[in-house]
């Protein structure tokens, strides 16, 4: 602090007010003068130049930029707010700030990029008509901090498309829209909503299975033929105990669920994915004992040769999860392709350190915050549906935020996902999504 | 958090404790936390830093803290003062660097801060973006609770 005068005066005032620290913004200058953004719209800054010109756009339209593989615009804000731009020779870099929108991330040049600067939201105050520089719809407020005022942006208002309106009113329909059950799309007509709901919430408490939109289609499918068994032996066909439960769900668990894949079903699996960018960085939540994992592995072995690649795996099962680092195979379960990646070790076979090395298996409950980097490709096969309808729908959001554009989801192979964001580009077997 | 470090903090744990309180102490069930958690009254803190970021906090009742320091230093201690701080402080220390020298041995390396005492009432702890490990542990001088919060870095 500068002046301990002014501060002795202001006194408790003034530490009741720095308590009170609830909006953070990134500081920087456009033509001299100070302006923030809030820090939640800004996904990092970086320096960055020779961005590839774009005919045909308007003036403050610096060009795009690549973005560790992701091509966003980069817009000079001084131009568009007709404030003086020195000029840089091709050679200097610009500072940038990019921002990540509800819909876009792009990145804005400004002069120079200062600090974090944490105010309390209430000292914002609004924008005075005579801030002439910047037209005053675009500005959210000005605030004084340190004996500088800065003028805080709406980047929303500024960068949001003119039909921002009609966007929001789609976003907020759920995420995953409740499939239609009307009695004539269930086969045979068999399956009534209300057996289904009934069934639902015995496999819910029995097996921890949660029906949601996501496997309501393999759930009214099974009933159906599970009420045709049933009633040929006799038997009620609500589910009451939890060996029913198990009974019922028994062909629910994906292609190859806790061994090892195939070589022809990894290779079927490849087909479905190509990666641009590396490392691929693989996110494998519930991934038990391991199988899956190492299974991811080994198609990485085999099917995108020299691709660098990391595998983050997790389960909430201690018990599982702390065999899955050394997990011992049995001498049948290893078709004779995967042989060369083995290694005999004093419990037994296991795979060799070369692929462990790039696994790491963590005990994590994915309902908790999930710290990943942005992801390629994530791996819940028989995952999603375990988890309670709440749980469900917010681990699809955290999904559909972490996996980059372009990145896969594989879910369970009865498991269906929908969602505007995610294209279904797999096959019956499997389930694989691409974020779009 | 990593499985291969859980060991190492929880067999720590256990080789200290029952070695410095010369008794029988028993392992509760370990679970993952990531909300926000009280703290018992008294709980010290160690840093790590190196490979992965975190820390490892133990916590425990101020009773606890008494009695478990006087068993430490021989002599009855009656309040939290100046020596109950050191020894706790101390206790944290072993567990940290015990477990950490197993790490070591494992191949992963990283480094220990100076630990940090914090005693008072009605206290919580938050963690931002790392979920916790606990490690309860019974002794008959109360119950310590290692808390265990470690990632790494991506």
């Amino acid at each position: 602090m500068s002046t301990t005068k002014t501060e002795t005066a202001k006194g408790p005032k003034e530490t009741d007010r720095l308590k009170k620290i609830d909006f953070k913004m990134i500081s920087f200058t456009l033509a001299g003068k100070d302006y923030g953004i809030n820090i939640l719209k800004v996904k990092e800054i970086r320096k960055a130049g020779n961005f590839t010109k774009v005919p045909n756009t308007p003036i403050f339209v610096k060009g795009v930029d690549n973005l560790r593989g992701d091509i966003i615009p980069v817009i000079d804000l001084r131009i568009m707010f007709n404030l003086p731009a020195e000029s840089k020779d091709s050679s200097n870099l610009e500072n940038i700030v990019i921002l990540r929108l509800d819909s876009l991330v792009l990145g804005v040049v400004v002069d120079s990029i200062e600090k974090v600067v944490g105010i309390a939201s209430e000292s914002i105050q609004p924008p005075h008509p005579i801030f002439g520089d910047i037209n005053i719809q675009y500005i959210s407020g000005v605030v004084e901090n340190e004996g500088r005022l800065y003028i805080i942006l709406d980047v929303d208002r500024i960068f949001g498309e003119p039909e921002a309106e009609v966007e929001t009113v789609q976003k907020t329909t759920p995420p995953m829209a409740e499939a239609v059950t009307s009695d004539d799309a269930v086969p045979g007509d068999a399956v009534l909503p209300l057996d289904l709901q009934f069934v639902g919430e015995t496999l819910a408490a029995f097996g921890q299975f949660h029906l949601s939109p996501l496997n309501r289609e393999w759930v009214s499918e099974r009933l159906v033929d599970w009420k045709k068994a049933r009633q040929a032996k006799n038997l009620d066909f609500q589910v009451t105990q939890k060996d029913e439960a198990e009974d019922f769900l028994a062909s629910f668990p994906s292609i190859h669920s806790s061994r090892v894949w195939t070589a022809e079903s990894v290779a079927a699996l490849a087909g479905f994915l190509t990666f641009t960018s590396q490392p691929v960085v693989v996110w494998n939540p519930g991934c038990g004992r391991g199988y899956e994992s190492y299974s991811l592995a080994l198609m990485f072995q085999t099917q995108f040769k020299g691709k660098d690649y990391k595998i983050w795996a997790s389960d909430n099962d201690l018990l599982s999860i702390s065999t899955a680092p050394s997990l011992v195979l049995e001498e049948d379960e290893v078709e004779a392709g995967w042989k060369e990646f083995t290694v005999e070790s004093r419990s037994g076979l296991q795979f060799n350190s070369d692929l462990k090395a790039r696994i790491l298996f963590e005990f994590h409950d994915v309902n908790h915050l999930n710290p990943m980097p942005e992801v390629n490709l994530a791996v819940l096969r028989d995952v999603i549906s375990f988890l309670k309808p709440s749980d469900q729908e917010k681990l699809v959001t955290e999904l559909t935020d972490k996996v980059r554009t372009g990145g896969y989801l594989l879910l369970g192979t009865h498991e269906r996902l929908e969602h505007p964001e995610w294209k279904f580009v797999g096959n019956e077997t499997w389930s694989v999504y691409q974020k779009i | 958090m990593r499985v291969e470090y859980i060991n190492p903090f929880v067999e720590a744990a256990y080789n200290v404790l029952t070695e410095v309180l010369a008794t029988e102490v028993k392992r509760g069930n370990l679970f993952l936390k990531s909300a926000t958690k009280p703290v018992m009254g008294v709980a010290a803190i160690v840093g790590l830093a190196g490979e992965v970021e975190g820390r490892v906090l133990f916590d425990m009742s101020k009773q606890t803290a008494v009695k478990i320091a006087s068993v430490m230093n021989m002599e009855e201690l009656t309040e939290i003062d100046d020596l109950v701080k050191a020894t706790i402080s101390e206790l944290a220390n072993m567990i940290t660097a015990q477990a950490v020298t197993k790490l070591h041995e494992l191949g992963f390396k990283f480094d220990l801060t100076p630990p940090a005492l914090i005693t008072g009432d009605n206290m919580e702890i938050s963690d931002q973006e790392v979920e916790a490990l606990i490690v309860p542990m019974e002794s008959p001088y109360g119950n310590i609770e290692i808390n265990v919060a470690v990632r790494e870095r991506s």
